[in-house]
């Protein structure tokens, strides 16, 4: 799955849990918090990544993403070692 | 088989609160998030009050409706804390000579974050169950107060949206062969646990953490300590098989978004059936939890005692626990509450006793902060002054509260008022 594909999966997830984003326009720099998703908004974003993408490993390895493009890039790469 | 489980509970929600719906305005928080913390009152601990007078507060209503014969068979005492005062000695010592309690008994304290009120209660279960001593009780007693928040700093801005949701509290519990509060499933229990750096007190009388990652290893937890439950026992089913869920919980929106997560991911639930499920199964644990703040080891037992006393107990109805304790280590596990539990419950008359909890302003509130290096970590002498806040002690008159007096050369001496 390309990174492309991973994002716009996220953008539909995030406008789900905040659906006053639907207009919005997405840039990898966005930070969840800055779009208006809470502590718990953010683990669900997360959890739904997790369910699309098939991976089963544990959220805290997604925790260190600082913006949408790093979760990305983490969900990519261990999209790739599960393959691997 | 030997019954096991809870045959008394207490909990002591402090002497004071603060209204936290006040605290968020005063720190000019946004109020949108605050509502989604679900929290409406918290507890505070007084500079003379420490975890052992929690502890003996919320302990000493059930020693006094023990006869002098079951009294003498408490014969462990284990204090669950993450708020010690000495690296040696434990609470339980204090706390055994302030209740009287019988010398042939083992005394210690255990320590891992949220989780050991459960780590405490599991291993009374186990004593109990071995019948090394048939007959034998344990007193468990999870005992917790955060003294010195960090409002500002922190890893994450979200840190001070910890502030509304940090209490104090104990909550104590007699194991034995009598389970009428609580009886145990034995064996049904999934433990998860794993090394992780969330939330933790790197240092005495502070705490300090992150708060996503800390989230996402609750959800984590939350997830696979009942994925091994289930492993454990036969044809159980996250909705059907238990009457009321019961959490630990941090502040309650936490709670609704690990509910919704697993109803989502064990039933595949739709929106309004989980609202409906939440409201139903899992609202009556949080009415205390929402009026003292997260107690840490105490709090799955906090939650547990406001399901007793919000459920609908017509029927028996086994309620579903899960426990977590940064750092870290959860567990789902099982018992059964009846009316009978219910009755037992009563007697100590816990909501009478957050009602009647004296109201702290912001300023009384902000002093306290600043007093309470008074009784720092490893303090060596000190006399308490019983008048600062003096509407406290006035609160608690007649009610047989144990008060810090002094400090003496480290050694805690105290008073009952």
């Amino acid at each position: 799955m390309q990174k492309e594909e991973i994002f716009k999966t996220l953008i539909s997830h995030c406008c789900e849990i905040l659906p006053e984003l639907e207009n919005h326009t997405f840039v990898t720099t966005d930070q969840l918090r800055e779009l208006g998703a809470n502590s718990i908004d953010r683990a669900e974003i997360v959890t739904m990544m997790l369910e699309s993408l098939s991976l089963k490993i544990p959220r805290v390895e997604l925790s260190g993403a600082q913006n949408l493009g790093e979760l990305v890039d983490i969900l990519h790469d261990k999209k790739l070692q599960c393959k691997g | 088989m030997t019954l096991v489980g809870i045959e008394a509970l207490n909990c002591f929600g402090g002497t004071v609160f603060l209204d936290v719906r006040e605290l968020a305005m005063h720190r000019k928080l946004d109020m949108v998030r605050f509502e989604n913390l679900l929290m409406k009152e918290k507890s505070v601990a007084l500079p003379y009050e420490d975890p052992v007078t929690f502890g003996v507060n919320a302990a000493k209503p059930i020693l006094d409706a023990l006869t002098a014969a079951e009294r003498d068979r408490i014969e462990l005492l284990i204090t669950c804390t993450e708020s010690g005062i000495d690296f040696g000695k434990s609470l339980s010592t204090y706390m055994h000579h302030y209740l009287g309690l019988n010398r042939n008994c083992r005394l210690f304290e255990l320590k891992q974050a949220c989780y050991s009120g459960t780590a405490g209660l599991q291993m009374a279960v186990g004593f109990i169950m071995s019948q090394v001593s048939p007959g034998a009780k344990a007193l468990v007693v999870a005992t917790d107060i955060s003294r010195f928040m960090i409002v500002e700093g922190g890893e994450t801005p979200d840190w001070s949206y910890a502030e509304p949701s940090a209490g104090a509290g104990a909550v104590a519990l007699l194991v034995g062969e009598n389970p009428t509060v609580f009886q145990i499933d034995p064996g049904a229990n999934g433990y998860y646990g794993y090394e992780v750096m969330d939330t933790c007190r790197p240092v005495p009388d502070e705490d300090a953490g992150n708060s996503d990652l800390s989230l996402m290893s609750y959800l984590d937890c939350c997830e696979n300590a009942y994925l091994e439950y289930q492993k454990r026992v036969q044809g159980v089913d996250y909705k059907d098989s238990f009457g009321y869920l019961s959490f630990h919980t941090p502040f309650g929106g936490m709670v609704k978004g690990a509910h919704r997560s697993m109803m989502r991911k064990m039933n595949k639930a739709k929106p309004a059936d989980i609202d409906e499920d939440f409201t139903r199964r899992v609202e009556p644990g949080l009415v205390y939890c929402q009026r003292v703040g997260n107690i840490m080891g105490g709090t799955i037992f906090l939650s547990l005692a406001s399901t007793i006393d919000n459920a609908d107990l017509s029927s028996p109805k086994r309620v579903g626990c899960f426990s977590y304790g940064s750092g870290c280590c959860s567990e789902f596990y099982s018992g059964v509450i009846t009316a009978e539990s219910k009755a037992k419950l009563k007697k100590f008359a816990i909501e009478r006793q957050l009602n009647e909890r004296y109201q702290l302003s912001m300023s009384e509130y902000e002093a306290l902060l600043r007093g309470s290096s008074a009784v720092k970590f490893g303090t060596r002498n000190v006399d308490l002054d019983f008048q600062f806040i003096p509407g406290a002690v006035a609160a608690s008159k007649g009610k047989g509260r144990l008060f810090l007096k002094k400090i003496a050369e480290f050694h805690r001496e105290y008073e009952w008022i």
